[in-house]
């Protein structure tokens, strides 16, 4: 089950986060709703990301890639250079590099909708109404622990819970 | 029809979703004569494409003329909005919140029209296609080791990136938007705005995307002007051939972009009324960033022309008497009168600094900044290595035409822009004001 209570601001939110992880609830069970992100002091709900890893690898599988396309076609239907070389990397090299960058953007975004789960087409729990100024806080839970949960977030200062 | 947003919620979001409800006679105005400009101008390339590339002006030896003068200014334009916006989150400057996104798109349509200029230099557009890398009939690969086809990867990628820098923090103003539209506008929202739900994980990936997005868009909006200028930079042509191109061309960028959003964002601040976000300080801000890019403008072109002079090479004493006292000397002085005498006396001088006078110091260098593509190109093409083969350039009623076209198309696509999406980031803007 899940509860979801909504606050008017963000220390109350920081301070009801902090007490549902003192009575043993964890990060991933709490997602936290807003019309504008929401500063929190650091290390209280981490996330986890690969962006900047999947960049990287996106970034260097690109432009190998390139590297090895260009190669091909250079060789393919060699062009008369008056004897220089047909590969060359000096006159390549910002193919090369573009192709790079655009390997790193093209994984950033694939990473941004992978990670914030804008592809999951089909939300099992509808997310709350936002309203500007608002703040809602939706823990997940089973029976026994709601009631500890519901404490927690009446606690801090929740101006309305709901279960759902 | 019900296609309206209905405003509701605090005073922030009731006066930047304002502009887009209606249209006032002058918004109808405006974008009418810029359609029929724009209209104007896609005729005369449709006359081009029937009649050949000779309606044109370019003849030997000026190959090049206002299609790549547009080519080189507006992709110069281009980085009034990625690079400024990216520089500017990098080094968390909270000021630039209510300017990134009428940066951004500056960018998306400053290189949407300057990567047309190309095609249409072709004369033959429809054989654009050639420039792509595919298997074809005649078993031919593009050449990738020519500048051309640099040019097709770097603005390819940089248009790729510009649209999803522009378009990310977009999502959650779109989510909310789709909560008050109603008609096309709700079904265009809601498909846009990808189901966001404001929850934390979205706006941890959604900030950590900008970060990244932000460093990476300012390597490629660096490499796509540098590799603009190597168009030039790699012709052993006089005044072309030399080292600080690169550099010269991406500051002159920067600077004609700052011009241009400047210009940009004192028009909507009038227009939409949009006096309480597009502050003052904003304006005076840019002003300084301005007046630095100025400087180092000035900088450049001394450096350029100092050396070529000193060096005394005929060829280039050629080039460069046409530029300072030639046939191109009254460009050249007006140009230094537009990129640095004005803008330095104007922005320099407290008492003189208002949005008034930086918006006329901008509009300044916007015109500086094309008559310097203008005379980058030109007089080298006019005087060429061998003496006999110099001749002269006019361009003709077409070229002008589609010039002007180009400035039309720009201000029809931001007035639409405008009044589909807020020209301020509503979350943004309220972000800063808690922080």
């Amino acid at each position: 089950m899940f509860l979801t209570a909504e606050f008017s601001d963000a220390p109350s939110v920081g301070a009801a986060i902090g007490a549902l992880k003192a009575c043993g609830f964890d990060a991933a069970q709490m997602d936290v709703f807003s019309t504008e992100p929401v500063e929190l002091p650091e290390g209280l709900l981490e996330r986890p990301s690969h962006m900047s890893l999947a960049a990287v690898v996106g970034a260097a599988s690109l432009g190998v890639l390139a590297i090895l396309f260009v190669r091909y076609t250079q060789y393919d239907y060699p062009l008369i250079t008056g004897g220089m070389p047909l590969f060359s990397w000096w006159a390549t090299g910002v193919i090369f590099y573009e192709f790079t960058m655009f390997g790193a953007i093209f994984t950033t975004f694939a990473t941004f909708l992978v990670e914030s789960g804008l592809l999951e087409r089909h939300h099992a729990i509808p997310a709350p109404v936002l309203l500007a100024g608002r703040i809602h806080v939706r823990v997940c839970c089973d029976a026994g622990r709601a009631v500890t949960a519901m404490e927690c977030l009446q606690r801090t200062g929740a101006v309305n819970v709901v279960e759902s | 029809m019900g296609t309206t947003v209905e405003m509701r919620g605090d005073g922030l979001r009731s006066a930047l979703w304002r502009p887009l409800n209606g249209f006032s006679r002058a918004y109808l105005l405006a974008l009418a004569v810029a359609f029929l400009v724009g209209a104007w101008g896609l005729s005369c390339w449709g006359y081009q494409i029937v009649r050949g590339i000779g309606v044109a002006g370019i003849r030997r030896p000026t190959m090049w003329g206002f299609y790549l003068v547009n080519f080189v200014f507006w992709i110069g334009i281009s980085h009034a909005g990625t690079l400024i916006s990216a520089i500017l989150r990098l080094t968390d400057a909270g000021w630039r919140k209510p300017v990134t996104r009428a940066a951004e798109a500056i960018t998306v349509f400053a290189l949407i029209i300057g990567a047309a200029f190309p095609i249409i230099h072709l004369g033959r557009p429809l054989l654009f296609f050639w420039l792509l890398p595919y298997p074809n009939s005649r078993l031919l690969w593009p050449n990738f080791r020519s500048p051309l086809m640099w040019d097709v990867t770097a603005i390819s990628t940089y248009l790729t990136g510009s649209v999803i820098y522009l378009y990310l923090p977009m999502i959650p103003d779109l989510a909310e938007l789709a909560q008050h539209a109603t008609g096309w506008r709700l079904r265009l929202y809601r498909l846009l705005s990808l189901g966001w739900t404001g929850s934390d994980r979205q706006w941890h990936s959604l900030e950590r995307a900008m970060k990244m997005m932000a460093g990476t868009i300012l390597a490629v909006a660096v490499s796509v002007h540098t590799v603009v200028a190597w168009d030039f930079a790699m012709a052993v042509a006089p005044m072309w051939h030399s080292t600080i191109y690169g550099p010269y061309f991406v500051a002159g960028a920067i600077f004609s972009g700052i011009a241009a959003l400047v210009v940009a964002m004192s028009v909507i601040r009038k227009v939409l009324h949009l006096e309480n976000y597009l502050q003052p300080v904003h304006f005076e801000n840019l002003g300084k960033l301005l007046l630095l890019m100025s400087l180092l403008w000035v900088y450049f072109t001394v450096n350029e022309h100092l050396t070529a002079w000193y060096g005394n090479s005929p060829a280039e004493m050629g080039v460069f008497g046409e530029r300072v006292r030639g046939r191109f000397a009254p460009y050249f002085w007006f140009m230094v009168f537009c990129n640095f005498v004005l803008p330095f006396v104007l922005l320099s001088i407290r008492r003189l600094r208002s949005v008034a006078t930086i918006t006329i110091a901008g509009f300044a260098v916007l015109i500086g900044m094309w008559i310097e593509r203008f005379l980058i190109i030109l007089p080298t093409l006019s005087r060429p290595h061998l003496p006999a083969a110099a001749g002269f350039y006019t361009p003709t009623w077409v070229e002008i035409s589609i010039t002007a076209s180009t400035f039309a198309a720009m201000v029809m696509f931001y007035l639409i822009f405008c009044k589909l999406f807020p020209i301020i980031a509503v979350w943004e803007y309220k972000h800063v004001s808690h922080g």
